[in-house]
């Protein structure tokens, strides 16, 4: 377990569909987005110019995320791979709700 | 750390110190992005500073991911490569020239899909035994020799059965065979102790002798008139031993409907790894079983917390016979 001196905790953001770069952009080194709590403990996303509502998450089946290390190429005589647990994620923000478009200047009906 | 066994042929699984799980790659259409110190609304309403804007990097992201299902080590494999080279004692002239087949624990790591504690006691299970760096299974007569050498040196000093000293073992039959030998076979056949002087002393599992030399008797038939079997089983072991059927399980089948009543050799490590396997298998010897005679050939199925009953349930049917519970195959077995 993750605790004082453990592991470190990451969460993990699930969003539906696909992200995709702007224009003709990496995803590498982008902006995804703003991510804020309401006072309600709510996350809200916002990305590009759509916000998206979500919720917190505590996940039944943790993951643990594994990092590689050790030989690049298998061989019988090398020495083996083996993967170390950098960190463990226990929470999830998932954002299923679809995408509302933020909308700045609505003109009022005269 | 963990570490991931498999051979090209094989199905991954992860090994962890103790433990085996399954590996398979579960799919989502969702994307999952991992945020390592992201903040959960818990702990920024307990960091009462002022609000900042907090940079986060995505460390990377993924539409799968692994799901871990604990499962039974696989080792039936050990076995296997350990009866490639059995080892017929030292002057057995194989062990001179041939070099391959020999395997370290190294090598068994790297070769059975089970967690190293998993092995490491698979390998006391099975009464392996290290000689010059490999484990090594006796072979089955080499091993008969060496039990018989104990037996009898044991019944010709009149020891008591729970009190069988290492030391004067060695003494008298370090002439015939190795003393790691020896030692080895006290060690597989008895309970280890020291007394209050600091002498060691064997406690001789009778169990477990009188089963080795049933399956002395029944290796070299295909099968046995029961009574007889009864009666050169119990000549056969030492003096102050009684034999007894349940002594056989998992080792030996009895065939309560030939007439006259029969038993024959049926050794559960013969039988397949796989669930379905072992009862098409098992089937296919017999067709209907009840849950008494099924057991011992089943029990190693188990899953952690699952039952003999759940298995039964799952990959047999079940009638009665003659007022008795019996258990057949699901479907067709050609």
């Amino acid at each position: 377990s993750g605790g004082a001196g453990g592991l470190a905790q990451w969460v993990l953001v699930e969003l539906q569909g696909e992200v995709e770069p702007r224009q003709s952009g990496e995803l590498a080194g982008s902006l995804l987005g703003d991510l804020h709590y309401t006072r309600e403990g709510v996350p809200v996303l916002i990305v590009g110019h759509h916000i998206l509502y979500g919720k917190v998450v505590q996940l039944e089946k943790p993951f643990a995320v594994l990092v590689k290390q050790g030989a690049g190429e298998p061989s019988p005589a090398g020495p083996h791979a083996c993967y170390t647990v950098t960190a463990l994620i226990k929470t999830k923000l998932l954002f299923k709700t679809r995408p509302k478009p933020i909308i700045t200047n609505v003109p009022k009906k005269v | 750390s963990l570490v991931i066994r498999g051979e090209k042929d094989e199905q991954a699984v992860l090994c962890s110190k103790d433990k085996t799980y399954d590996m398979k790659i579960a799919d989502t259409s969702n994307m999952l992005l991992f945020i390592p110190g992201c903040k959960t609304p818990e702990q920024l309403n307990a960091d009462q500073a002022s609000c900042n804007v907090i940079h986060s990097q995505i460390a990377g992201f993924s539409n799968n991911y692994w799901e871990l299902r604990r499962c039974r080590p696989k080792l039936k494999k050990l076995r296997k490569l350990l009866m490639e080279d059995p080892y017929e004692g030292p002057d057995s002239w194989k062990d001179q020239t041939l070099t391959f087949s020999k395997y370290t624990t190294e090598d068994l790591l790297s070769l059975i899909q089970a967690s190293e504690e998993e092995i490491l006691h698979q390998l006391q299970v099975i009464d392996a035994c290290k000689i010059e760096g490999f484990w090594r299974i006796l072979e089955f007569d080499y091993e008969m020799k060496l039990l018989n050498h104990v037996t009898q040196l044991i019944d010709s000093e009149s020891w008591s059965l729970s009190k069988v000293p290492l030391c004067t073992c060695l003494e008298e039959l370090g002439s015939l065979e190795p003393r790691e030998m020896i030692e080895h076979t006290l060690l597989s056949y008895g309970r280890k102790y020291i007394d209050d002087a600091g002498e060691v002393y064997f406690e001789m599992h009778e169990d477990k002798i009188c089963r080795a030399i049933a399956q002395m008797l029944l290796q070299n038939a295909v099968k046995f008139n029961l009574s007889e079997f009864h009666e050169v089983w119990q000549q056969s072991v030492p003096e102050g031993m009684t034999t007894r059927l349940d002594q056989l399980k998992g080792l030996a089948l009895v065939d309560k409907s030939s007439r006259p009543e029969t038993i024959f050799l049926l050794k559960v490590e013969d039988l397949p790894e796989d669930n379905q396997e072992r009862f098409n298998s098992l089937f296919s010897i017999r067709e209907k079983w009840t849950e008494e005679d099924i057991t011992p050939y089943i029990q190693d199925l188990c899953a952690e917390k699952q039952t003999v009953g759940a298995l039964l349930t799952k990959y047999a049917r079940s009638s009665m016979q003659n007022g008795v519970k019996v258990y057949n195959s699901r479907r067709p077995i050609s």
